[in-house]
């Protein structure tokens, strides 16, 4: 099989006055063409700073160290910046958590949408005006003739985010990233935002990178994932796999973390103990290590994936066939 | 935490018509001020001992109406019975004695902790104010407070920015706790945590109300948060409580069609139970252009020209179940 996507190895770190900060460490995933892949972790996990190295916009002190990014063929960690510009917005869409940010305030959408089509497409400013017209229809933005002359201000949260949306799918790319684009809804829109990206998918067939920190929106939007932590992945696979059997002890205990909202018997909250990994100084081996109950001595050294059923594995010492039998707690293998 | 039905004696905090209008000046000469309802006519007891939970889309007012029952707001009418007295209209002076018995935890720690003070400084703060002890008293009291929230006393020497997150928000409760409040607003306190943090902060909550007697009023988008924590839940909408309900007949047979709508939205983490297609239409009015009738009738699909005409009262479907919709979901029907 042939990726669209293929990362490898990709280490990102921010040099810092503090520091050299490693955010991202050896990153390897695959993205098929009209997949949609899960990247789930907590803050400072890298899983917005791997995004961002593949889209190649780090923030000041932000580089890339080393590794791959082959899209269609192409290391896009080695294009030169225009030749990246012409990829971003075209073949590769994004939308990320705050589109308030994202739009320049001081233009109408419609100009910024039709802004994007010209710069990527050989069309009329009148037929980019009739496509942006279209796009606003295909996002269900209400009376799209009159809102492509309104200002991102006088849009809602939601409707800013189905703007982006038009924006970024302009010219029918065959990779969305988003990153985050539903955290600051409510879940009404959120729903209806992720809904509306899962049709679209559906019609214009593109592959979607969804970057979350929700569970829930990974078991219902997204058909892979990756869980990272401490600047890797730790486990990987089909979600329906993952969540019936969780691989690693980090994935089950961020599944055990949360609140069963069909639990009725008020079951005390199970959460992970100690806090992530400062990461200008990682632990040596699994960052999970020094908050993971099935820690042994063996995970001071780095792990390598290891299959852990048909379309998962996971970073972890635990599934060597070597490995010692961890001791049951409370239950729970 | 445990009990469900609330127990018979006077509420610590009795809401009556509570409402909070706001004016707004629209036009150039300030002609036309309009005014928007925040919360408009909300009645709620919340008993000693017991978890309130406030949910709602931005905007329903359910911080509006936090931050009055604290009294960081003053009421436009309506009356705030604060273990039997109204508390509604008292000045700043007159609040005094009731300010040390309430106390806020809020969502972002960071912005709510003084950067320039250390951490043993912020939670000695409402002690100072307070005039509790003496500075020898003070500092036992902080370090006992460092130690009940899971921090050591070396944390009290460092500043704020020098904490996690989730470090933060303990810092944020051993200020809360310091003088032994009876009531605690929490108001998004873990939206700004992390998965794995945020269980960490509930837990000790639970503990905290357990020991001392707690009562809270939790506020939080989080509806799985919201159903783990509280006894008793109430949804608001355009600034009106719509449905309130012990927490497992809240979820389990919800009589608003709106709170059925709010909680199918959740996404859920069981791959048996995916649902990607169920999405509630339309946004939340403006609260500037509130429906006629029900404020929620634009949005339901249950709604008929008696929804456009008048208003629901908020009826009591027995159990301490009370909703208002002219065309309630029957229990069998609401899953």
């Amino acid at each position: 099989m042939t990726a669209l996507l293929d990362v490898d190895g990709l280490t990102t770190s921010f040099f810092t006055r503090r520091g050299e900060v490693k955010s991202v460490r050896g990153v390897s995933f695959r993205v098929a063409a009209g997949e949609t892949l899960g990247i789930v972790g907590e803050s400072g996990s890298g899983k917005s700073v791997t995004c961002m190295s593949i889209l190649r916009l780090l923030k000041t002190g932000g580089k890339v160290v080393s590794g791959r990014a082959l899209f269609e063929g192409r290391d896009l960690l080695a294009l030169d910046e225009d030749e990246m510009s012409d990829l971003r917005g075209n073949a590769i869409g994004m939308i990320f958590q705050d589109p308030m940010t994202s739009l320049n305030p001081t233009l109408t959408v419609g100009e910024q949408v039709i802004e994007t089509i010209i710069r990527h497409r050989p069309v009329s400013r009148a037929a980019a005006r009739q496509r942006a017209i279209e796009l606003f229809d295909m996002v269900r933005i209400p009376s799209p003739e009159a809102r492509l002359r309104a200002y991102p201000h006088e849009f809602s949260g939601g409707m800013r985010q189905r703007v982006m949306i038009a924006i970024a799918l302009a010219c029918e790319p065959k990779l969305l990233i988003a990153d985050e684009p539903t955290t600051a809804l409510d879940v009404t829109i959120q729903r209806q935002i992720l809904v509306l990206l899962k049709e679209l998918q559906a019609k214009l067939g593109m592959a979607i990178i969804l970057i979350t920190h929700d569970l829930g929106i990974i078991v219902e939007f997204t058909d892979r994932m990756l869980v990272m932590y401490g600047g890797q992945v730790m486990e990987e696979g089909l979600v329906t796999a993952v969540f019936r059997q969780p691989a690693h002890p980090y994935t089950r205990g961020l599944i055990a973390a949360i609140p069963n909202i069909a639990d009725d018997n008020g079951q005390r909250l199970r959460p992970i103990p100690g806090s992530p990994p400062d990461m200008h100084d990682p632990p040596p081996g699994c960052p999970f290590a020094p908050r993971c109950p099935e820690a042994m001595l063996q995970c001071r050294v780095p792990a390598p994936m290891i299959q852990a059923a048909i379309g998962q594995s996971s970073r972890c010492w635990r599934l060597h066939p070597d490995a010692p039998r961890p001791v049951e707690q409370d239950g729970r293998p | 935490m445990t009990s469900t039905t609330p127990p018979t004696s006077a509420p610590l905090v009795a809401l009556r018509g509570l409402s909070k209008r706001f004016s707004l000046r629209g036009g150039l000469f300030a002609r036309n001020t309009r005014e928007l309802r925040a919360v408009d006519g909300v009645d709620l007891d919340i008993h000693r001992g017991e978890t309130v939970g406030l949910v709602g889309e931005s905007g329903c007012g359910k911080s509006t109406l936090a931050r009055m029952v604290i009294r960081l707001l003053r009421p436009s009418s309506g009356q705030i019975l604060f273990d039997g007295n109204d508390i509604a209209d008292l000045g700043e002076r007159q609040l005094a004695p009731y300010r040390r018995r309430m106390q806020m935890i809020f969502q972002d720690p960071y912005a709510s902790l003084n950067p320039r003070m250390s951490v043993g400084d912020i939670i000695a703060e409402p002690l100072e104010i307070a005039a509790w002890g003496d500075s020898t008293t003070r500092q036992a009291r902080v370090t006992q407070l460092l130690d009940r929230v899971g921090l050591s006393r070396d944390h009290a020497m460092r500043f704020p920015h020098e904490f996690s997150g989730g470090q933060r928000q303990r810092v944020g409760i051993a200020r809360a706790i310091a003088l032994e409040p009876e009531l605690i607003i929490c108001d998004e306190p873990i939206s700004a945590l992390d998965v794995s943090i945020q269980a960490q902060v509930v837990n000790m909550l639970e503990d905290l109300q357990q020991e001392q007697g707690l009562t809270y009023l939790f506020i939080s988008h989080d509806l799985s948060m919201v159903r783990h924590i509280a006894d008793r839940i109430g949804v608001m909408y355009l600034g009106r409580i719509v449905e309130l309900a012990p927490s497992r007949k809240l979820y389990r047979s919800p009589a608003h069609p709106y709170t059925r709508l709010l909680l199918d939205s959740i996404p859920v983490t069981d791959p048996d139970r995916a649902h990607t297609d169920a999405a509630i239409t339309g946004e939340i009015p403006s609260p500037l252009h509130i429906p006629s009738g029900c404020a929620f009738r634009t949005r339901c699909p249950r709604a008929t020209a008696l929804c456009a005409e008048r208003e629901p009262a908020l009826q009591d479907l027995g159990d301490g179940h009370l909703a208002s919709c002219h065309h309630p979901l029957s229990p069998e029907a609401a899953r």
